[in-house]
């Protein structure tokens, strides 16, 4: 028996830490408290399908109704018994919630558990040289015995030591995987990435669920100039071009160089009619633009775009084009 | 409309086609979508680069080949942004697969195996 425990140890990695893993990263106030998400959901797995299994506990803890018999068409992968972060990723967006990948930290991780979110869990359960790669969803800790919360596998409740948990996640990069309802702020949020999250979710045609998280980057971000281009981007495609002339002009003033909402707001412009203020935008654009800048190519074909449909006598001309068609 | 254009038109029809959309998109009006303006930004590979149609019929390839549905390996590329797709392209055979806690057991099996056939351990001549 005492040989099982030392491969047991050998394989798995044994707890090697002295200390506490866990306290240096709670916070001062209350250092001791256990937080326990004890609603989120659970799904054992069958065979090799635990990727689709913690998906579908995190898409239901955000208010889908998807199960993990519907998820595994969409990211099982049979020649690699398994599930890939980025499919699971693409699958979030198809069920129009926001995927966010956590900062590879602990005390993030931590602090995510503490604002009520499950976080979808990369470890590698085996040796580094030879990895066994496993996803599991961590629902809350215990700091009185240094202890992580999973649903994992067949067990709905699994305490795992932290140093252990620390040792697995940090082998298979501390990847972690929030799932938002759109609109919705992590607890420790990096603009950039959250807005490329949206951004994404727009890609693939998910627009109502991109504006929405759009709505929310513009009021925590008003400066951020992206995030406006995106809030018109999908209002555009929500039918309100009007609305989304307005977050143009929004962009604009964040970023007034800013080549791609200009380039929007020009098509806009030229929609409604009002082609001496398209033009004029895009001429401004084209001024103030470095020479080797990306969109210039793309701003001087919107121009050619414009200057065909101004020439076609059959295009109505706004009326209100003088009220609202002036410069930003 | 030049060539780029047109064939960014074509695989955002084949996008729009396949994504689950919660409503009906409209037409573009060559609008410079956010993804788009960020890589830009950032001096990335301009999306016509990383977005060749080529490219997602290779991963889609890939995935049929890992045994998807073909059908179904069309839904999971349109889900996939051009980024995630070049990441993925190639990769597919080696990037982390989380499976399951089954497999563990199996790997102490064939250590527990390897050791009691050395002779370190005699676990299992004692059944």
């Amino acid at each position: 028996m005492r040989a099982i425990g030392v491969v047991m140890a050998l394989v798995l990695g044994g707890c090697t830490g002295t200390g506490p893993v866990l306290s240096p990263h709670l916070p001062a106030d209350s250092p001791g408290t256990a937080v326990e998400l004890r609603d989120t959901p659970f799904f054992a797995q069958t065979d090799y399908q635990c990727g689709p299994a913690a998906l579908a506990m995190l898409l239901q803890a955000a208010g889908s109704r998807v199960t993990p018999t519907d998820l595994v068409p969409a990211v099982y992968l049979p020649g690699r018994q398994g599930s890939l972060q980025l499919e699971l990723i693409a699958a979030t967006r198809r069920h129009g919630r926001l995927p966010y990948v956590i900062e590879p930290l602990i005390s993030v991780l931590l602090e995510e558990l503490r604002a009520g979110r499950p976080v979808l869990v990369l470890l590698n359960l085996g040796l580094r040289s030879h990895p066994v790669w496993h996803y599991a969803v961590a629902v809350g800790y215990l700091p009185d015995t240094d202890e992580i919360i999973l649903r994992s596998g067949t067990t709905r409740r699994k305490l795992m030591a932290a140093a252990r948990f620390m040792k697995t996640w940090e082998h298979a990069g501390a990847w972690g995987l929030l799932v938002l309802r759109p609109g919705e702020l992590p607890a420790r949020v990096d603009p950039g990435a959250y807005i490329r999250a949206a951004a994404d979710l727009e890609s693939v045609g998910q627009f109502r669920a991109a504006h929405q998280t759009y709505v929310t980057a513009t009021a925590r971000w008003p400066d951020n100039a992206t995030a406006w281009l995106g809030l018109g981007n999908t209002r555009y495609q929500m039918g309100n071009p009007g609305e989304a002339e307005q977050a143009f002009r929004q962009a604009l003033r964040a970023d007034p160089g800013y080549l791609a909402a200009y380039n929007n707001l020009a098509m806009l412009l030229a929609e409604r009619g009002c082609y001496p203020a398209a033009l004029d935008a895009l001429d401004h654009a084209l001024e103030v633009s470095q020479p080797g800048a990306a969109l210039r190519g793309t701003l001087a074909e919107t121009r050619q775009e414009v200057l065909q449909r101004q020439r076609n006598p059959g295009n109505q001309v706004d009326p209100a084009c003088n009220n609202s068609g002036e410069q930003p | 409309m030049n060539s780029k254009l047109t064939r960014k038109a074509g695989l955002y029809a084949l996008i729009l086609q396949f994504a689950i959309a919660t409503f009906p998109p409209m037409a573009l009006a060559g609008l410079i979508q956010t993804p788009e303006a960020i890589a830009a930004q950032q001096q990335e590979l301009s999306r016509q680069q990383l977005s060749e149609a080529v490219v997602r019929e290779d991963v889609q390839q890939q995935l049929v080949e890992l045994g998807v549905d073909p059908a179904m390996a069309l839904e999971r590329i349109a889900v996939l942004t051009d980024a995630e797709i070049a990441q993925l392209n190639h990769r597919i055979d080696n990037l982390p697969a989380g499976a399951g806690v089954l497999e563990v057991i199996g790997v102490v099996f064939v250590v527990l195996l390897i050791l009691e056939l050395v002779g370190v351990t005699n676990i299992f001549s004692k059944f």
